[in-house]
């Protein structure tokens, strides 16, 4: 009964991770995940880690139920109330388009149709008061039309009610009692803030998967109990914290990113086990690459999220960890357009039929092609020998999509344009990484290269070097990562509220705090009560910007009491991000976020690694690193085998079950005490 | 300095290569550092874009992208600029201002932390508000060869002039809308030049938004520099500039390829403008596309004449801006802006016409034709591109704006609204929307909610307008209803246009409804709708509701799918009684629906 179980379900595997707390014991687990009923799969890896149910004192879940159900459109027939005048505002939307050239441009239809959105008599102003009460009378009649239109859910938004929610709270209760059975959300139970447009959106997001998700939960708890499970079931939330089962059924929305999260948790744990503050958590898969930053050992959170994207998704307002990802996976592939420009991405061949060397199907060259035919990858030790690679296929593919066309001959030429290969990639993943560095007024060089996913470990030293990070770290374990982090996360809700106020002004100050005091409160009776500790924690961030601006930053606000303290930390951070701050200019608030944590019990990192194994023989391999001098005689080690201490020095390529870490000429490297492998890269 | 149009051509720069040597162009770099050199440069302008909506204080610039960023050649040719923005932008907008920075100044004078202003009528022909700002980029072991300027294009919210930001319908020549710099250096030397700075916070209405704009502004292009710089010096200027030449090159085979791909012809649409807000006058809008082997000719010789009220635009900002716009949308999606994708476009336009007016000219709203002068292009070429052409958009700025007091602050305000509208429908769907036009990028409405906090009115409704869109096979994109009800005395200004000429449908599909604006005082509709307005006086109590134009259908409606007409119905999009007349859909007492045989 003290396993600690995290599962992770991915778009093709499902990862288990079980560390008993007594001995230390940890047992990975992976199983094809079972789309029809994802519950099986979960129940199939604790059969393969021969593990009960009932010896799990704790399941952290992980899922893109959420973000699979948003895109493929497979959630709940669910209705909008809105209102009087507003039912459009879901489709209007804010009238954008964000690609300037498509003639043809259309975003994604709306998740609610219109002959589903409905209007009630209601209006508050925009100070709060009541211009219109609520009619409850023709909330009635409404209630009586939902249930003639197979609703499953009910979502409700009423302009205004960021500052006062007592017409969405009293409709919500009202038609809860008047359509039992019915998923009722309304958006003041997801988010406080301003902003017609992505209240709405979020509240019908939520009713468009509430049903789908909570349905999931209840079973997934059930089948468990019938195994005998007594512990806890948590999910995973985009913001980085585990959120209560109850919790996520209320609030689904808040699992929109619950899947990859758990790798840039996992990254701030060994940050902060490591003593380091700042790192770049870099995930690499078969689709794409994720990055994500952590400073000050904390990741930074978004306050909004697009679901299918900016360019023709629709806005989630939720804690979502602030993750860019560029479609640059194992998967990605290589092609030539009318001009033969030479493009990789975003287009995959994904898992299936997965890239030309697997064997499958695949006919178009891809980035895994490329990094076996270098060499960089063992065609008889992938995925530890499970799977044989097809070196002669992948050449052949190279050759036919790429280097002829390209007037690139022979076995030279070929080599030649897999490597190209390999530098648009890491082109466009360094691209990732400026984006969520420099572009926030960071420098890429103050920060750590933390590295994993299948395809992380292989191009780490690349990017390194790209971007001139002088230190690289793969964590133990980087295929299975995402699991491993979600056994490290805390438990935490966040809230927000619009707060607006002149920072100068003597009363502001002192209503924030009032404004914090009421939500800690209220965030910390919550978590108590779902979580059964008694000790939390919180974190205070203010947006804030100078009177006139339109763009906020997120300044951290806990324990400055004053309006000095935070001019400071305000002007510190601004003029970080965007090089250069106005002394003279006024400053305001626009919102508050509070973040409430609560520590549950969390295994010790040093012991999340495989049990040690023992060395084969010293080989060695040629592996073309065309940056760094061609074809280059590279030792091979067994990962599983390299002791703490253990040091050496580039090229070499290093081999583990899931991944494959190549160190470049004259970069160092050491396995650090929690077994990471710690990769100093030398400027050039 | 003469003010007439600058002396140079815009094909001064362009050294043809035949066509043989094009197909085959034997690259001197190899194609790995040119691919990886593309996406640095493009990675850069994108990354000083994405601080300008950051750090600006006007919305001009962070809710409306009104600016862009780009990288121009030594000789003022634009290499590469951001990916989003303004579409009027796109075409480029910073180039014309170096040449004739280097025009004025002579390259040996431009030094290392020289910063240089330009916004002048006869160099970008639009309106004054459009100030370009750039910076020498030098680089090489010692870091004197110049290789570029980086520049960035932004609305300054206020230049002086007669009006309230300094566009107004009541001027007649460009000296009533406000201050010229005509390639003025802000910053000399890495020092700023204080008199300059004095100069332009004497002339706005608003001198602590503007002077927080140029700082914005300022950094975007000196942070640009810096990052072109580190560039060009990681792989040596020489391949470095030899990799954007060759990207010019291959841009310019891909559009070339696809202009031979079109049937060889004369195309020519004819539409009109309302009025040019002075003189109660049609404006004619006419294009001759010429569709010659690899080259395309956009001919304006039928163009109306330069008008009297403020929507003239010069030879560059107006005439190559919006043959480029269409050029861009039709032909060269996938191409990224830049001297080498525009190579194969030609444009005839003689001096003195709307979109090549005289400097002196009024140019305040120099944008209004743009959207109808781009249908046209679109309309003309549907048949040679039938699959591709859509049905004309709302194609009007139906701009509406309440100007007074705060009645807590008693401070001046001017709530600018947009009056997005529907997009033509396509061979493949319904038309979009409600957007807003096609001179505009990823602009969004203000949020209800804000405007409620900071202006003295409330929404009563926000709605898709029934029936707005044109039938069609498929219909055309929707416009909305947006009602107010004033809380204070204000002056209502309004812009609609393409009243008489609404959005038309192509291959058989129907025209779209047009805008309007009507006003209610004391519950009662006053008779006149408002198209153009500027200061209409409003009391407190007052409604006002505006409704906006749908886009063109496209394909006959009556081929539309009876189940697709139903659901619009089911919808609201479409009446019944517009199902009947329109697409011969009629519903039975059940609720059925059927296509009448008679059609009619």
């Amino acid at each position: 009964m003290s396993y600690a179980v995290a599962v992770d379900i991915g778009g093709t595997f499902t990862d288990l991770v079980a560390y008993d707390h007594a001995t230390h014991k940890v047992i990975y687990a992976k199983s094809p995940t079972t789309y029809d009923n994802l519950v099986e799969g979960i129940l199939e890896c604790f059969h393969k880690a021969k593990i009960q149910p009932a010896e799990a004192s704790l399941v952290n879940h992980g899922t893109t139920l959420v973000i699979n159900s948003l895109i493929q459109r497979s959630g709940a027939r669910a209705a909008l109330v809105t209102s009087e005048g507003f039912r459009d505002i879901l489709e209007i939307a804010r009238g954008n388009r964000p690609d300037p050239f498509d003639l043809h441009y259309q975003r994604d239809e709306p998740l609610i149709p219109r002959e589903l959105r409905l209007e009630v008599p209601e209006r508050t102003s925009s100070k709060g008061e009541v211009i219109t009460p609520l009619d409850l009378t023709a909330l009635e009649k409404l209630a009586g039309e939902i249930r003639t239109l197979g609703v499953e859910s009910v979502a409700i938004f009423f302009v205004n009610s960021y500052i006062n929610p007592a017409h969405e709270e009293a409709a919500a209760e009202k038609l809860k009692e008047l359509l039992p059975g019915v998923y009722v959300t309304f958006s003041t139970d997801l988010t406080r803030e301003w902003y017609e447009y992505e209240r709405c959106s979020t509240v019908a997001a939520n009713a468009y998967v509430g049903p789908q998700v909570s349905t999931y939960i209840r079973q997934l708890d059930t089948d468990l109990e019938q195994q005998s499970f007594v512990g806890s079931l948590f999910m995973m939330g985009s913001n980085g914290g585990l959120l209560s089962a109850q919790r996520a059924c209320r609030q689904p929305i808040g699992l929109v990113e619950s899947g990859p999260i758990g790798g840039c948790i996992g990254a701030s744990a060994y940050a902060e086990a490591l003593g380091f503050q700042n790192l770049i958590s870099f995930d690499m898969g078969g689709t794409t690459a994720k990055c994500a930053l952590v400073e000050n050992g904390r990741f930074s959170v978004n306050s909004v999220y697009y679901a299918n994207g900016y360019i023709k998704g629709f806005p989630i307002k939720s804690a979502v960890i602030d993750i860019v990802e560029v479609g640059s996976g194992g998967g990605s592939i290589a092609w030539l357009d009318s001009q033969k420009r030479l493009h990789v991405g975003p287009q995959s061949a994904g898992s299936t039929p997965g890239p030309v060397s697997y064997g499958r199907g695949g006919t178009e060259p891809t980035v895994t092609d490329a990094n076996l035919v270098l060499g960089r990858l063992n065609a008889g030790n992938f995925l530890g020998g499970e799977m044989r690679l097809d070196i002669g296929a992948a050449q052949e593919a190279i050759t036919r999509g790429i280097a002829t066309p390209l007037n690139y001959t022979g076995r030279d030429g070929m080599i030649q344009m897999a490597d190209g290969i390999i530098s648009i990639a890491t082109v466009i993943m360094a691209g990732a990484i400026r984006k969520i560095s420099v572009e926030h007024g960071l420098d890429p060089r103050d920060f750590i290269l933390f590295s994993y996913g299948g395809g992380g470990p292989l191009h780490a030293c690349a990017l390194a070097h790209e971007l001139s990070i002088p230190t690289v770290i793969i964590p133990p374990e980087p295929g299975n990562f995402s699991a491993s982090g979600m056994l490290l996360a805390d438990a935490r809700i966040d809230t927000s509220k619009t707060f607006v106020g002149i920072l100068e002004d003597k009363a502001a100050v002192p209503a924030m705090a009032e404004i914090f005091g009421a939500m800690e409160r209220e965030a910390a009776t919550a978590l108590r009560a779902e979580f059964g500790t008694s000790s939390v924690f919180f974190e205070h961030h203010a947006e804030m910007r100078y009177r006139g601006q339109r763009h906020n930053i997120k300044v951290p606000v806990s324990g400055l009491k004053n309006a000095a303290a935070i001019r400071a930390a305000f002007e510190r951070d601004y003029k970080r991000r965007y090089g250069h701050a106005d002394a003279k200019a006024t400053a305001e608030f626009q919102a508050v976020h509070l973040s409430t944590f609560a520590r549950l019990k969390q295994p010790e990192i040093a012991h999340l690694p495989r049990p040690s194994t023992k060395a084969r023989p010293m080989r060695t391999r040629r592996v073309y690193i065309g940056n760094a001098g061609g074809w280059l005689e590279a030792q091979i080690f067994d990962r599983d085998a390299l002791e703490p201490g253990f040091s050496g020095t580039g090229p070499a390529v290093i081999e583990e079950y899931g991944s494959t870490t190549i160190v470049w000429p004259s970069d160092r490297f050491e396995i650090g005490e929690l077994r990471e492998i710690r990769i100093k890269c030398l400027r050039e | 300095l003469k003010l007439s149009r600058l002396s140079f051509s815009d094909q001064e720069h362009v050294t043809m290569k035949p066509m043989s040597a094009l197909d085959s162009l034997e690259r001197a770099i190899d194609p790995i550092t040119l691919e990886v050199i593309r996406h640095g440069i493009i990675s850069i302008c994108d990354q000083i874009d994405a601080n300008m909506t950051r750090t600006a204080f006007s919305p001009y610039i962070y809710e409306y992208k009104d600016y862009a960023v780009g990288f121009v050649g030594v000789q003022g040719e634009l290499l590469a600029q951001s990916t989003g923005g303004m579409p009027v932008f796109v075409a480029d907008s910073v180039g014309m201002a170096v040449k004739d920075g280097l025009e004025v100044y002579r390259r040996e004078n431009l030094h290392k932390g020289d910063v240089i202003v330009c916004n002048h009528a006869a160099v970008q022909g639009q309106h004054l508000n459009n100030t370009v700002m750039y910076t020498p980029v030098f680089a090489g072991p010692k870091g004197n060869e110049l290789i570029g300027f980086f520049a960035v294009n932004c609305h300054w919210i206020d230049v002086g002039g007669s009006a309230i930001g300094s566009v107004s319908y009541s001027s007649t020549d460009i000296f009533m809308e406000g201050l010229q710099l005509r390639s003025i250096k802000i910053w000399s030397k890495g020092e700023p030049n204080e008199e300059v700075y004095r100069i332009i916070e004497n002339n706005t209405r608003f001198p602590l938004e503007l002077l927080g704009d140029i700082e914005a502004q300022l950094g975007g292009c000196l942070l640009g520099r810096d990052l072109t710089q580190a560039m060009a010096d990681k792989y040596s200027p020489a391949i470095f500039l030899d990799a954007l030449d060759t990207i010019l090159d291959q841009c310019e085979a891909a559009t070339r390829a696809k202009i031979r791909a079109l049937p060889d012809g004369v195309y020519q649409y004819e539409a009109f403008l309302d009025n040019d807000g002075v003189r109660n006058e049609k404006i004619p809008i006419k294009v001759k596309v010429i569709v010659a082997g690899d080259e395309m000719t956009v001919d304006f010789s039928e163009m109306s004449d330069q008008v009297k009220g403020c929507i003239n635009s010069g030879y560059y900002g107006g005439g190559r801006t919006c043959v480029r716009v269409a050029f861009k949308y039709l032909i060269a999606t996938d191409e990224p802006a830049n001297e080498g994708t525009f190579r194969p476009l030609k444009m005839i336009l003689p001096e003195r016409k709307l979109l090549s007016a005289e400097p002196t000219a009024a140019m305040g709203l120099y944008s209004i034709p743009f959207p109808t002068v781009i249908d046209c292009i679109i309309k003309a070429l549907e048949p040679a591109l039938p699959e591709r052409v859509t049905g004309a958009h709302f194609g009007t700025f139906s701009s509406l704006s309440f100007a007074g007091k705060r009645t807590d602050t008693g401070a001046v305000f001017k709530a600018n609204d947009s009056g997005h509208g529907g997009w033509g429908a396509c061979a493949t769907h319904d038309g979009a929307g409600p957007f807003r036009t096609m001179a505009h990028g990823d602009t969004r409405l203000i949020p209800i909610e804000l405007q409620e906090s900071m202006y003295p009115f409330r929404v009563e409704e926000f709605a898709l307008r029934q029936d707005s869109g044109g039938p069609g096979k498929w219909r055309g994109g929707v416009g909305f209803d947006k009602q107010y009800v004033l809380l204070a005395p204000c002056e209502l200004w309004a812009n609609f246009d393409r009243i008489g000429c609404p959005p038309w449908g192509v291959q058989g599909g129907k025209a779209a409804k047009s805008g309007q604006v009507l006003i209610f005082k004391n519950g009662k509709q006053e008779a006149e709708l408002l198209y153009k307005t500027e200061g209409c006086p409003l009391q407190a109590g007052d409604r006002v509701r505006m409704s906006t134009a749908g886009g063109g259908g496209y394909g006959d409606p009556h081929e539309r799918p009876v189940e697709l007409v139903q659901r619009d119905v089911i919808r609201g999009f479409v009446s019944p009684e517009s199902a009947r007349d329109d697409y011969g859909v009629v519903f039975d007492d059940n609720g059925k629906a059927s296509r009448r045989k008679d059609k009619g």
